[in-house]
């Protein structure tokens, strides 16, 4: 970290990533819930962010054809 | 039966009761390999296609299959690399676009774009988005970033597996990721703002 001003948002935004996909040390994320416990901007974007991560899995979603599984079932190996 | 017979016929059986076990748990994870195959081609028929040239390969190489180890990974490796043998072509690094700065700025962007003027629920902003927007965003990403978010944020695999079916460094996983998931964000960023 330089020595200039340092935006604990701006640090909580960079940690945003990191936290939702749990590769954070426990220091880390006790850092990120204390900023957030107290931070109702950085709070609604975390909050936001698990909503689009939900989102996108939903809309990108589309379930496997039925027939597609018979057909794989059928390239198994006759015993 | 002599003494040799008996134990090849031992041996035939429990192979036959390994390869079953092998093929049953590898077809319970057929959806989740059709949900990546789907939108890492462009259509449902390809998509089809790919997926069950996997299980074809899969099942003539179970015997390489190393019990214990993640069998998951292994399927997705397969099905990423069949993707890439059936003529994906090697993209060239595209031009890459500046990012925007912030991990913050599709909800800043979404938030602002509001018509009524309240401050809303951020629940409620993710709202403002579309499916077939995020569909056509993802579909637009560069191959190599697209792999790295679908197998992380549809196939939910580690940063670690990741590397390992794709066959790259952890540190590029990361760095795709980011990039992917920054210009997925910006896409749907810009088709928002162009529909409000």
């Amino acid at each position: 970290m330089s020595g200039f001003a340092f935006d604990p948002c701006d640090k909580c935004e960079q940690m945003m990533q990191p936290y939702m996909d749990r590769v954070l040390t426990d220091a880390e994320i006790q850092e990120a819930e204390e900023h957030l416990a107290g931070c109702e901007y950085c709070r609604k974007r975390y909050r936001f962010e698990e909503e689009f991560r939900t989102f996108v899995r939903q809309a990108v979603s589309e379930p496997m054809p039925p027939e597609l599984k018979e057909r794989l079932r059928s390239l198994r190996t006759p015993l | 039966m002599s003494d040799a017979s008996e134990s090849s016929a031992r041996q035939l059986a429990t192979d036959a009761r390994d390869r079953v076990r092998f093929e049953e748990e590898a077809l319970d994870l057929s959806d989740q390999v059709y949900g990546v195959a789907r939108r890492l081609v462009g259509s449902r028929e390809e998509a089809e296609d790919l997926v069950q040239e996997t299980y074809a390969r899969a099942f003539r190489s179970w015997r390489s299959f190393q019990p214990g180890t993640n069998l998951r990974a292994w399927l997705f490796r397969i099905l990423t690399n069949l993707n890439i043998d059936r003529g994906r072509k090697v993209q060239r690094t595209p031009d890459l676009q500046p990012l925007e700065e912030s991990d913050y700025f599709l909800y800043n962007k979404l938030e602002e774009s509001g018509t009524d003027g309240a401050p809303p629920d951020e629940r409620r902003v993710v709202e403002r988005l579309s499916q077939n927007d995020a569909v056509t965003a993802l579909a637009d990403l560069p191959h190599d970033f697209r792999d790295v978010v679908l197998l992380v944020d549809l196939a939910d695999f580690t940063y670690s597996d990741a590397a390992q079916i794709l066959d790259i460094p952890i540190g590029t996983v990361m760095s795709r990721l980011h990039r992917g998931r920054r210009m997925l964000k910006g896409a749907l960023a810009t088709s928002a703002a162009d529909e409000s």
